[in-house]
């Protein structure tokens, strides 16, 4: 959901992604690099990404990621899903408070 | 899934991109992390450390383009194609075990498919069925099998409640001219909503409508068959509108009829269609055949209405059909019958029955016989793949090695099982290849065998996508089968095991292929005494013969009424041309027949006799007429009594027979041996039936339908019937087929027109008529040989392993001082034990299955002494035989070299 998310707002590629992740979750989620590559094709496996080789901020060519409709469509269910799971557990933690 | 079969294709390009990929990922990382000043050298280290493992994330990477498992065949697959390339001649062993199984068994299919299993190339033809009559119809029969009435048909077709369309056909052979010659051609008389019910287009033109088929003899119009407007007119576009004649009848082509569509019966291609309007012209000499309804000679199809079952249907049709019986009977031109005849005819049923195949008699007659032999190629493909295994096996304790290092290295069983899984799915994935290649030649070396006359054009030797799918399910069965036994064996073993059986000790794979053997030897016993059975049957089939004179005759059919005459000229001009074959030099005698022998057919009737008192026959009698040459030409004795002469011919202005010559079998079924000579009989068995026909002679017994036959017959003198036409059975000095020309002249100078049909050598049509016979004995022959060989392989294989395992052992019972002989008995000892048990085995199995062939014999019981004597010695003398290779090797063991072995 996070990959999503993150290749929602702009078409990115691995090393961009890891370096956002990285970034956005300010450390606290951390992870091997190297599992986010398995992560981004079986994604754009699932059809939820789709794949582009294309000149990078830097020159080089890199493979830019982007979210295809499909993948737009799954990442609001599980955005939808998340949210009910946390308004859930939200739910039972005010509870055990009362 | 699809993907990643894709994937498989593209993984070329999927890896380079990966590369590329990663090597951007490192390398930005690297530089990243040299801006924020690290040294060169502990950034590279610090970016592979971050992104752990580049080649677990590769290997992670991979599984998701193509799931584990798919990889792991195809390297499978890739090694079991180089280990086959290293052990050609056990690749080919293998392969060609697996060829033949799969070969024979495709070949087959495909007959099976064709004759039994595919619908006909018509819409939606599942909800076709064949609509007959159960029971006593009281009506005349012009044909065979399932035959009912035009009117019935046409009241049937008004049941819209049931179907969409109920329509009519009769088969026939017409004198066919759409030029200057004319010949004989076969024609499906049909009712004029046929093309509509059926769903069949025109290739060109239109087809026969409801509107060809209201007024009798007013419609005539043909539409031609794909192939005969090929063949006939080379598919000229301007055929619809032109003239041909059907026995001197002009009929206009109206159209062509789709490509694939070949008629309703398998086995009989027409050439054209024409409605049943002009049935009185295609049969001449048959008035009332569309307003008749006790003249019964056409098969009826319906379509059921969508949503219709046949039960319901069938259960619904009844109360119509009852009162229909009911008024059938107060009709003026009913027969008067007898009371119990009353009763069977009303209690006569409908009965449906589905037939997306069509009708077809080739069908009944060789149902059996085909899935007979699919089973017994069934049988050979499973004794190839045991021999496949076997082979397998023997390759697996081979490599020993190989396995024990994989295992140690902490393979599981279950990889090594599925690597013999992938190896014995190569080898039958490519002999199902060879076999599908193989599988036309057989097909078409088959049809050749197939009874009728016309099968050749109907059935073909072509690959379709069902036979192509039928081979590869059947490959990879025998693949899944034959690498069964092996798989499993590799995945029982330990690491622990292999390892102290590098000792150099047994290999216990050795119990499995002995227990391969001996199923191969059952199965073998099976196969080979089948063969024996019909081997026998059709020797003694042919040891009996037709009862009549075979060698020098030759035969053709004459039908003046298809060439425009009136029975009364027909009958003047088949006199003229009897004599003029008689009197000719080259011919020694000659004789006509109304019907002609051996087809299978006959004309049939129940007869009534008077002798002190009057009895019916309890069934049909064959009946025919003859010219009094008959009994000479054909060697067929007159034992009591005498022959036709001029004491039968009419009166002037007197119908029908005077005299009559019945046969041993009537006399003994119908007199109990008391002389018919004097007694009066009649065709019919009716209370108003008259005999008025005197026995005049009584001869022996000979072959009407066919050679397995033994009937009643009675014949009448051919001239004083309508003698129109008939067959003409001629004997000739010298070899038969070279008197066809001559004889065409004789008939052409008397009528240059007139069509002759079927010329054939009288011993033709005996072999012919043994087709199906011929058929079992000469494929199960050749399968049961197949087998042989291939069991004897597997036991050869199998002993030969058993003696240089026992090397050491035979090696030390010989420095003890055993003899030579000793060592011998000690390989037949377990060679025996396999062939006794597994006779044992096919005995049992040919008990059981006897009785299921027991209809295709003759003359021999399905447990026959003689063929299970014979085959039991056959097994025995070539089992031992090939264990006494490997025996007397055993006995050649030097036991120093024995011992050093170690």
């Amino acid at each position: 959901m996070l990959i999503l998310q993150i290749v929602s707002l702009e078409p990115a590629h691995g090393y961009g992604i890891a370096q956002r992740l990285e970034q956005i979750s300010k450390a606290i989620v951390q992870v091997n690099q190297g599992s986010l590559y398995p992560a981004l094709h079986r994604l754009e496996q699932k059809g939820w990404l789709k794949a582009e080789w294309k000149e990078s901020e830097t020159g080089r060519e890199a493979k830019f990621y982007a979210l295809t409709a499909s993948g737009r469509k799954q990442l609001v269910t599980e955005k939808d899903s998340w949210a009910r799971l946390a308004g859930a557990v939200q739910l039972i933690f005010s509870e055990g408070d009362q | 899934m699809i993907r990643h079969v894709t994937n498989w294709f593209r993984r070329r390009k999927l890896e380079s991109g990966l590369d590329r990929e990663l090597r951007y990922h490192l390398d930005r990382r690297i530089s990243d992390l040299e801006k924020s000043g690290v040294p060169a050298a502990v950034a590279r280290r610090q970016a592979l450390m971050e992104f752990g493992g580049v080649a677990q994330v590769q290997e992670k990477i991979r599984d998701v383009w193509l799931s584990r498992w798919l990889r792991d065949l195809t390297y499978d697959f890739r090694f079991s194609a180089r280990s086959f390339l290293k052990t050609p001649s056990f690749t080919i062993t293998a392969v060609l075990s697996l060829v033949l199984g799969i070969g024979a068994t495709t070949a087959i299919y495909s007959l099976v498919d064709q004759v039994l299993l595919h619908a006909l190339p018509v819409r939606e033809p599942e909800r076709l069925v064949l609509i007959d009559w159960k029971g006593d119809q009281v009506a005349s029969a012009h044909g065979s099998w399932n035959l009912m009435s035009y009117p019935i048909c046409r009241d049937l077709d008004k049941k819209k409640d049931f179907f969409d369309g109920v329509f009519c056909r009769a088969l026939t052979d017409v004198n066919l001219s759409t030029g200057s010659d004319s010949r004989p051609e076969m024609v499906e008389i049909v009712s004029g909503n046929y093309f509509e019910v059926l769903g069949v287009a025109p290739a060109l033109g239109q087809v026969i409508e409801q509107d060809d088929d209201r007024v009798p003899n007013s419609n005539p119009v043909a539409v031609l068959s794909y192939d005969f407007w090929q063949t006939q007119f080379g598919g000229a576009l301007d055929v619809v509108g032109r003239k041909v004649l059907v026995n001197r009848h002009p009929l206009t082509v109206i159209g062509v009829a789709a490509s694939t569509f070949k008629g309703v019966d398998v086995g009989e291609v027409p050439s054209l269609w024409i409605p049943a309007s002009m049935s009185s012209q295609a049969i001449p000499g048959f008035n009332d055949l569309l307003l008749d309804r006790r003249n019964r000679w056409m098969q009826v199809f319906g379509r059921l209405n969508r949503g219709m079952t046949l039960e319901k249907a069938q259960a619904g049709l009844q109360p119509w059909f009852k009162a229909m019986l009911q008024e059938d009977t107060h009709l003026a031109s009913f027969p008067v019958i007898t009371p119990e005849r009353r009763q069977a005819f009303l209690s006569s049923s409908l009965v449906l029955a589905a037939a997306p195949q069509g009708h077809a008699p080739l069908r009944r007659q060789l149902l059996q016989p085909l899935w007979m032999l699919f089973a017994v190629t069934a049988v050979l493909l499973g004794l190839a793949c045991l021999n496949v295994s076997g082979l397998f096996l023997a390759r697996g304790s081979a490599r020993d090695r190989e396995i024990a290092t994989r295992l140690a290295l902490g393979a599981s069983p279950w990889r090594i099982g599925r690597q013999f899984l992938a190896d014995s799915l190569l080898i039958a994935l490519f002999g199902g290849l060879l076999g599908i290649a193989a599988a036309p030649i057989v097909v078409r070396t088959l049809v050749a065998f197939v009874p009728r006359a016309s099968a050749p054009t109907a059935l073909h030797a072509g690959i379709d996508l069902r036979l192509l799918g039928f081979a590869f399910v059947v490959s990879v069965a025998a693949g899944l089968l034959s690498g069964l036994a092996p798989a499993w064996q590799a995945g029982r073993r330990s690491v622990a095991q292999s390892l102290r059986e590098r000792g150099g000790t047994a290999f216990s794979g050795v119990r499995l292929r002995k227990i391969i053997v001996t199923a191969q030897i059952a199965l073998t016993l099976t196969l080979v005494v089948g063969a024996a059975l019909f081997l026998r049957s059709l020797d003694a089939l042919m040891a009996k013969g037709p009862g009549f004179t075979t060698s020098g005759l030759i035969s053709f059919g004459v039908d003046s009424l298809l060439s425009g005459y009136s029975p009364a000229e027909g009958n003047r001009l088949m006199r003229r041309i009897d004599e003029a074959i008689r009197e000719s030099s080259v011919t020694q005698s000659s004789a006509i027949v109304r019907w002609p022998f051996l087809t299978g057919g006959s004309w049939s009737d129940p007869m009534t006799i008077l002798a002190d008192k009057r009895l019916t026959t309890d069934r049909d009698v064959n009946l025919n007429t003859v010219t009094p040459e008959f009994f000479q030409t054909m060697g067929v004795h007159i034992i009591e009594g005498r022959n036709f002469d001029e004491r039968d011919v009419h009166e002037p202005g007197v119908e029908g027979w005077r005299s009559a010559i019945v046969n041993e079998a009537f006399v003994k079924r119908y007199l109990r041996g008391r002389s018919p000579l004097g007694m009066l009989v009649c065709e019919g068995a009716g209370p108003d039936d008259n005999p008025d026909v005197v026995v005049v002679g009584v001869m022996s017994n000979f072959s009407y339908r066919g050679l397995r036959e033994e009937s009643e017959q009675v014949f009448f003198p051919f001239f004083e019937g309508d003698g129109a036409s008939g067959t003409f059975y001629v004997k000739v000095h010298g070899k038969p087929e070279s008197f066809v020309p001559s004889l065409r002249a004789i008939v052409h100078g008397v009528d240059p027109t007139l069509a002759m049909t079927d010329f054939r050598t009288v011993s033709e049509q005996v072999d012919r008529s043994l087709n199906t016979e011929h058929l079992l004995a000469t494929l199960s022959g050749s399968f049961g040989t197949l087998a042989l060989v291939l069991s004897l392989v597997g036991l050869y294989g199998v002993m030969s392993f058993v003696v240089t395992q026992r090397t050491r052992e035979i090696g030390i019972r010989l420095a003890l001082g055993a003899t030579r002989w000793s060592a011998i008995r000690l390989v037949l000892r377990d060679a025996s034990a396999m062939i006794f048990l597994g006779i044992g085995i096919g005995l049992l199995l040919v008990s059981v299955l006897g009785r299921l062939v027991q209809a295709q014999l003759y003359d021999v019981k399905s447990f026959d002494p003689t063929a299970i004597v014979i085959t039991v010695l056959i097994l025995c003398s070539a089992g031992v035989g090939a264990a006494l290779i490997p025996a007397h090797r055993a006995s050649g063991v030097s036991p120093t070299e024995a011992l050093r072995v170690e």
